[in-house]
């Protein structure tokens, strides 16, 4: 049986692509906009649910933040076959877009706070968003520590970016690589991400933390932050699942009794820790 | 209250069908009973509850998000005529005023409501069932309910377009007729209820070992009859279909006790085991669903346990919890 139906929930809205680069052999930056000229409307740890007529639709996390111009950037591994097919997309392309969908990053209460800003592999893309966002508003955050670990050197994101941060007197940045081969010109740190986090001096009471990361990192990033005394109230963590309709009715990204694209992505640790295979 | 005779059954829907587009248990030329069109076979309303969800007239098994010609999404108009559907046991009728809500709740999922809104909802109950068993009357939550006394069916319509419905129909119920609707609608104690209430206590006091879930996940075979069968089982895939000329975007019904269901692009899955999957099926429904509804979204109509080839339908999983855990 077929049902025939009209809705406007899961239509795709046209965006142009403005723009492609490069940021490793797996993942490319897309500098999009509305055709209608209306802006996106998000803020940093939210996603959209990229269409591609006869590929589907796939949750990607915004990678720019909405005090930028009147476009915003997706930054896009190669994994599946939608993906696949959005890496052979060039300038002048169209895309469909739904959202922004989920919940964003707490901002209202890391205003006036210290923070550590804590990403592994692709989890730089959406943290870039939050990152841009303290960048553009430096009156109402205090003092930000950025950590990223990446695979090797060949596969660090936003390389540029991270330069920039790292020369700015705003951010105090740690990096590091879990391997690398020499052959590589790399020359900074070798390690797990976790290697960056005993060295940091910061004060708990005055701190909040944000990790966007594969699964494998969440636990033992946090095992070092509590380490250091900061409390399950003060770590926001973006969870990744399969948001295949964004709205909270698919059922796939479901942690417990939480939909991730609607009660999160982004959770404070104090709720979701308790719950089975939410980390 | 109204009366339909037997003699009159076929002639009753039949002239429904000018202004409704009529769903009711039908028997297929296989000997299949379930919900569907007027024409498609044999009107059969006895014999109780149909094994496929009813729900599907709300929520089909596939429906169309949009269709794409020449690379322009063209949008799609509604059906022509709302839908009249009979065959909703008092059961089947708590499941679908559970995903009424599951689907209004938050960002409202216009293609369920574009076949449920104007749709007319019709319970079936008394002594229809198999053999004659009694179907415990509604609680009055359909827009009309259809009670069989032994000989007739007596029409209670509850709303107004169930009154319209059925305005032309002789009213003259007998007293022995009201007395044996009213005699049925005296809910009866059901052990069943007991035990899903012990058994959504256990998991949500987190008394159920791994261990546990592995034994049943070792039973499961993944022929996913149990979510299929299942009225309050809402999730969907979504895909696209391309032929030379047109794409269309769709959802499909999908199911929990695939490997593939939360399977991510990275390749975590954290649905990964059947013990995973298994658990997730039974926590959803008895702990998950209570902690986010206040409801627990198995009303017992008992159509995984007749499905599921292996024994682990929600009521055995249950009994075998409380068995072992309580």
């Amino acid at each position: 049986m077929t049902a025939a139906c009209h809705t406007g929930l899961y239509l795709p809205i046209e965006c142009e692509i403005l723009s492609v680069s490069e940021l490793t052999p797996a993942e490319k930056l897309f500098q999009v906009r509305r055709t209608d000229g209306v802006p996106l409307g998000h803020l940093p740890g939210q996603f959209i649910q990229v269409s591609l007529l006869g590929w589907g639709e796939a949750p990607i996390s915004v990678a720019s933040s909405p005090t930028r111009n009147n476009f915003f950037e997706l930054g896009v591994r190669r994994a599946g076959t939608l993906t696949g097919a959005m890496h052979q997309l060039k300038v002048g392309d169209v895309i469909g877009i739904r959202g922004p969908f989920g919940r964003p990053f707490d901002l209202s209460r890391m205003r006036g706070k210290d923070l550590l800003l804590i990403s592994g592999g692709c989890g730089l893309a959406p943290m870039r968003s939050l990152i841009q966002y303290c960048e553009d508003r430096p009156s109402e955050f205090g003092r930000i520590s950025i950590l990223y670990g990446a695979k090797n050197p060949t596969y660090t994101l936003f390389k540029d970016d991270l330069a920039a941060w790292n020369a700015s007197a705003r951010f105090a940045c740690s990096l590091t690589v879990d391997n690398s081969t020499g052959k590589d010109c790399y020359s900074g740190n070798v390690g797990l991400i976790t290697s960056l986090i005993p060295p940091l001096t910061f004060d708990p009471s005055k701190t909040i933390a944000a990790i966007v990361g594969p699964p494998v990192m969440y636990r033992s990033v946090i095992t070092e932050l509590k380490t250091k005394g900061l409390t399950s109230d003060r770590i926001a963590v973006s969870l990744e699942r399969q948001m295949r309709c964004g709205v909270g009715k698919c059922g796939h990204c479901t942690i417990e009794h939480l939909y991730c694209c609607q009660d999160g992505p982004v959770f404070w640790l104090n709720e979701v820790e308790h719950l089975r295979g939410a980390l | 209250m109204k009366i339909l005779t037997p003699n009159k059954v076929d002639s009753f829907f039949q002239l429904l069908t000018q202004k409704w587009d009529v769903r009711l248990p039908i028997v297929l030329t296989d000997g299949t009973r379930v919900i569907s069109s007027l024409g498609d076979g044999s009107i059969a309303l006895h014999g109780g509850a149909v094994s496929s969800k009813p729900t599907a007239a709300f929520f089909p098994q596939h429906s169309s998000v949009f269709i794409s010609v020449n690379g322009l999404i063209q949008e799609q108009t509604t059906p022509g005529l709302p839908i009249f559907v009979l065959g909703f046991t008092d059961r089947d009728l708590e499941c679908l005023r559970f995903i009424d809500r599951f689907f209004a709740n938050g960002l409202r999922d216009d293609i369920y409501f574009t076949l449920r809104s104007n749709a007319v909802v019709a319970g079936i109950s008394g002594y229809c069932g198999v053999n004659g068993a009694l179907l415990q009357p509604s609680s009055g939550n359909c827009d009309l309910e259809f009670f069989w006394d032994g000989c007739r069916w007596l029409i209670i319509p509850y709303s107004g377009a169930g009154n319209e419905i059925v305005a032309d129909l002789p009213d003259s119920a007998p007293p022995e007729a009201i007395e044996a609707f009213k005699k049925a609608s005296t809910a009866l104690p059901d052990e069943n209820e007991k035990i899903l209430r012990q058994a959504s206590e256990l998991l949500r006091a987190d008394r159920v070992p791994d261990s546990f879930w592995s034994e049943i996940g070792d039973r499961c075979i993944s022929c996913t009859g149990c979510n299929l069968a299942c009225p309050t089982c809402t999730c969907f895939g979504v895909q696209d279909w391309r032929s030379s000329k047109t794409i269309e975007r769709s959802r499909m019904w999908d199911s929990c006790q695939l490997d593939g269901f939360m399977r991510e692009a990275s390749g975590h899955n954290p649905l990964g085991t059947e013990a995973l999957r298994t658990r997730r099926r039974i926590h959803h429904k008895l702990a998950a669903d209570p902690e986010k509804w206040g409801d627990i979204s198995c009303f017992l109509c008992g159509r995984c346990d007749k499905a599921c080839p292996t024994g682990i339908g929600i009521l055995a999983v249950a009994k075998e919890l409380v068995a072992r855990f309580a």
